[in-house]
């Protein structure tokens, strides 16, 4: 197997151009030459592979303006035509670990290149990218570079040459939600015995299986009196004014809005349409009360099955969106519809 | 007896009909499993775990599960269970199996056997209370 | 309770003219295991083999796996309730033959599964690879009932282990151990600074080829209580579980637990090793329930700082699992549980069918669903005809070259909940 060629992606401050001073600056693309953190990657990688180009890039001009960016960087590395794409490591710079994320992942969709990235298990960035590339678990600082490029080095070969990747703890990776087995040192009750002990004394211990999250919320009791409620209509299911005016994202989206329809009787595709990028938009946009269903709960109000339909409804979309941001819109939204007396509220997904 | 068998396999229908309450409808497994559920959110109680047996769902076709006669309001955590299963039925790959009779008759048989361990309990369960 | 154990390695076994064991050579005369075997009626015919490691031999489908034991001292015989009389096993002196087992194939039901390979990639998936096997392939009689057969297979399989056993008798074991629990009063006294630790261990209890025999009494209908973990080594608890070959527990498994080897290594240093207790995994919601609560219950009555689970099966005993977990965990006790996964062929889906947030140390014993290629072997002990059959293959799983694809779930022992073998994953 030949010299691998290696693309590395760094941000403006382990390239020592400045600090967040200048996080602005545009991609550049440095051929035949080796930065930073790629010096320490390249003494550890010997012969077996070599960096051919550094792309250095700010990372507040990633981060805002990210389709333009990937596009560009895409390009760059295009023309390298290289073996492997390495970025970062990030640690816990979270805008830097979003765009190494961000990046690896458009660089293996569209290039079909093997990429590897390393960050704190903190960054955003893990969240998101985590189950798309392979990140390496680091240390939360600079410090941590050196420990970060040993584990980074033989996974990233072994991702170049295209040999299979082990086990998360083997390789050293964050992980990614695929299970892999391994045959390890000691059997299974010897191991049990050993966390049994250390769990007893107060010692950190590793469980071999996370538990899936649940976030479970206790359901509240249910509405005394609905033929006097006010009930509001909340909606991740991406209803907007036709003409989307608060532009909310088709994925990953970064807001919500705060609609009236006081006096409307039913949301048509003249007025409202669908946001969401996640489903087939044609029968939303036929009729939105497909997802937000106005037209139903004005129904019930005139027949005084509810007391009243909240004149305001709140949307966003669900596409994607980091659970980080959810839960932000959620307790905003929360507090707004307590200010108002809302007795309770439908909330429609899809 | 405060229990109805909700069942795709014709051995359990024939063991059971006219002893104890049998509703047996020819069904895929997980068919079955969203019947079930169907139920269970209409307020019918699990009384069995849906999953009984090691043989698993992409292997055998039959699947019998015990739900309470009467129904209620809607009990969260037979909901819960029904929910689990029927995600644990996708993860197991499509076998494009012809099984022959005599193998589809064991598989009846294991069915049958495992329900009829959920009955022995319900009904020492009924004399008790 | 204090238990002796002699220990015999076997070196190697061959057929002879009469039965013996000297030098670590087991002599096996075939005959008078065919007659053993045959005593019951319901068993047609049986083929007597020998699997040694290394052989490009495949055994399937594979029902039990025993390892000969007898019982030279002390109350009761091994076997308690199945072969020998009730008494309350567990002290005393017994011997067991070692680096060798018993193995019982049959087609009891059609749908096949168990494989041993004993070289090649699917040898280092099982732990029977590595044992010198006497295979016994029993054939039943025409239009047997299922149930009579397993039981005929289950029975032959203890009897054969047993006269196997009964060959060391009179002689002295290459090496010794002793196994003591104190009661639990004069445990706290002994070891006053020490955490008090059980073992949980969960028993399969659903229905025909489903089945744990304690003593002889079927698992289903046990309400949770306490063992000593001596009482397990003299075979209190033996398998009538032969679906899922790969979690399923062998005899040879419960004779040789893990969990309790590994708890005694730590008894009186790290631990005190109150004792076993035992529950079951019912088809019924308010059986678990109930298991789950008194085993809890004992827990705390036990005044136990921390439990290891394990657990026997899949589905419906990973809910046992979970409400043991939380219920124990409730009580102030700390758990590790042990289990496997079926995280599907991608490795991507859900491991287990129910969860909890209490259950924050887990044990693995892997994804059942890996694939693997098996090699043809140069000879099948059992049943030729089975790779359609066989649990995790399908029609399509016969490659060209004759090897075959299939799950880990058709290994068995492959990803044993007990914490037997050292496969995991993450």
């Amino acid at each position: 197997m030949g010299k691998l060629r290696v693309v590395h992606y760094i941000n403006q401050f382990f390239a020592n151009i400045g600090g967040e001073e200048k996080a602005d600056i545009p991609a550049e693309l440095h051929v035949g030459e080796i930065i930073g953190p790629g010096m320490a990657f390249q003494a550890s990688f010997g012969d077996n592979a070599e960096i051919v180009a550094t792309i250095v890039c700010g990372d507040s001009w990633f981060n805002e303006n990210m389709e333009e960016a990937k596009n560009m960087i895409l390009a760059m590395v295009k023309d390298q035509k290289p073996d492997l794409f390495i970025a970062g490591p990030a640690f816990n710079a979270g805008r830097y670990g979003v765009a190494c994320g961000a990046i690896c992942d458009a660089v293996h969709q569209e290039l079909k290149v093997p990429v590897l990235t390393g960050m704190y298990i903190e960054n955003p960035g893990v969240d998101m990218f985590a189950k798309k590339v392979y990140i390496v678990s680091t240390k939360n600082n600079a410090a941590g570079m050196r420990a970060a490029v040993q584990t980074m080095v033989p996974l990233a070969l072994k991702l170049g040459r295209k040999e299979p990747v082990g086990a998360s703890c083997e390789d050293g990776y964050i992980p990614h939600g695929v299970r892999v087995n391994f045959f390890e040192k000691e059997r299974g009750s010897k191991r049990a015995v050993d966390m049994l002990l250390e769990k007893l004394s107060g010692k950190p211990y590793k469980t071999e299986y996370p538990m899936p999250k649940f976030d479970r919320v206790e359901p509240n009791p249910p509405v005394k009196a609905m033929n006097k409620a006010r009930i509001a209509l909340v909606t991740s299911g991406g209803i907007v004014p036709k003409g989307n005016p608060d532009r909310i994202e088709s994925s990953n989206a970064l807001r919500y809005g705060e609609y009236d329809i006081a006096g409307i009787d039913d949301l048509t595709s003249d007025a409202f349409e669908t946001a969401h990028g996640g489903y087939d938009p044609t029968y939303a946009n036929e009729d939105p009360d497909r997802v937000l269903p106005v037209d139903v709960l004005r129904d019930m109000e005139k027949a005084g099955e509810i007391g009243e339909l909240y004149h305001l409804f709140y949307s966003t979309v669900g596409n994607g969106t980091a659970v980080a941001s959810a839960k932000k819109f959620a307790a905003e939204i929360g507090e707004k519809l307590k200010a108002a007396r809302v007795n309770g509220v439908i909330l429609t997904s899809t | 007896m405060d229990f109805q068998i909700i069942t795709n396999n014709p051995r359990v229908r024939d063991h059971y009909q006219g002893r104890f309450e049998v509703h047996y409808e020819e069904l895929a497994y997980k068919a079955l499993l969203q019947k079930v559920r169907d139920m269970v959110q209409s307020g019918y109680r699990l009384l069995s775990h849906p999953l009984s047996g090691s043989v698993k769902p992409n292997e055998t076709p039959y699947k019998s599960v015990m739900v309470s006669k009467d129904h209620g309001m809607t009990d969260a955590e037979s909901v819960r269970i029904i929910e689990e299963c029927i995600a644990a039925c996708e993860k197991f790959a499509e076998l494009d199996r012809v099984w022959t009779d005599d193998v589809l008759d064991d598989f009846r048989m294991i069915d049958d056997t495992l329900i009829e361990s959920a009955v022995v309990s319900a009904c020492q369960a009924d004399r008790v209370m | 309770m204090k238990l002796e154990m002699g220990y015999f390695h076997i070196k190697d076994i061959v057929f002879g003219s009469t039965s013996g064991l000297s030098d670590g050579i087991l002599t096996v005369e075939k005959d008078t295991v065919s007659k053993i075997v045959l005593q019951d009626e319901k068993i047609c015919s049986v083929t007597v083999d020998i699997a040694k490691p290394g052989e490009s031999v495949r055994i399937t489908p594979v029902k039990d796996v025993i390892e000969p034991r007898v019982k030279v001292e002390g109350r009761g015989g091994i076997f308690p309730g199945i072969l020998a009389k009730v008494d309350t096993v567990g002290s005393g002196k017994t011997y067991a033959l070692k680096d060798m087992a018993v193995v019982t194939a049959g087609r009891i039901v059609g749908f096949q599964e168990g494989i041993i390979d004993m070289k090649g990639p699917g040898a280092e998936y099982t732990p029977f690879s590595q044992l010198l096997n006497l295979v016994l392939v029993c054939e039943p009689v025409e239009g047997i009932e299922k149930h009579n057969y397993e039981a005929a297979v289950r029975f032959a399989g203890f009897r054969v282990a047993a006269y196997i056993g009964e060959l060391a008798r009179s002689l002295t074991p290459d090496e010794t151990e002793v196994f003591e629990t104190p009661s639990i009063m004069e445990g706290s006294k002994l070891y006053p600074e020490l955490p008090r630790v059980a073992y949980v261990q969960m028993l399969q209890s659903q229905g025909l080829l489903h089945d744990t025999y304690v003593y002889g009494v079927d698992a289903k209908r046990i309400v949770p209580t306490v063992l000593y973990p001596t009482e397990i080594m003299d075979g209190a608890i033996v398998s009538g579980n032969c679906v899922s070959a790969c979690d399923k527990n062998t005899t040879y498994h419960h004779l040789n637990n893990p969990v309790i080897r590994d708890l005694y290594a730590e008894h009186g240093k790290t631990l005190n090793f109150v004792g076993v207790i035992i529950t079951n995994e019912n088809v019924y919601l308010a059986d678990k329930e109930r298991s789950s609560d008194w085993t809890a219950k004992l827990c705390r009555m036990l005044d136990l700082d921390g439990a290891i689970v394990s657990q026997e099966g899949f589905g419906n005993p990973d809910t046992d699992l979970i409400m043991n977990c939380k219920k124990i965990e409730a009580q102030g006790v700390k758990t590790v549980i042990i289990t496997d996964e079926y995280a599907g062929r991608d490795g991507k889906s859900q491991s287990l069918a129910d969860a909890d947030v209490a259950a924050d140390a887990v044990i693995t014993g892997g994804n059942a669903n890996q694939l693997i290629k098996l090699p043809p072997m140069d000879k099948v002990i059992g049943i030729v005809d089975y790779v359609k059959k066989i649990a995790g293959g399908n029609k399509k799983s016969l490659l060209p070259d004759g090897s075959v694809e299939v799950e880990l779930q058709a290994i068995t022992g492959a990803t044993n909940e007990l914490g037997f073998n050292r496969m995991s994953a993450r």
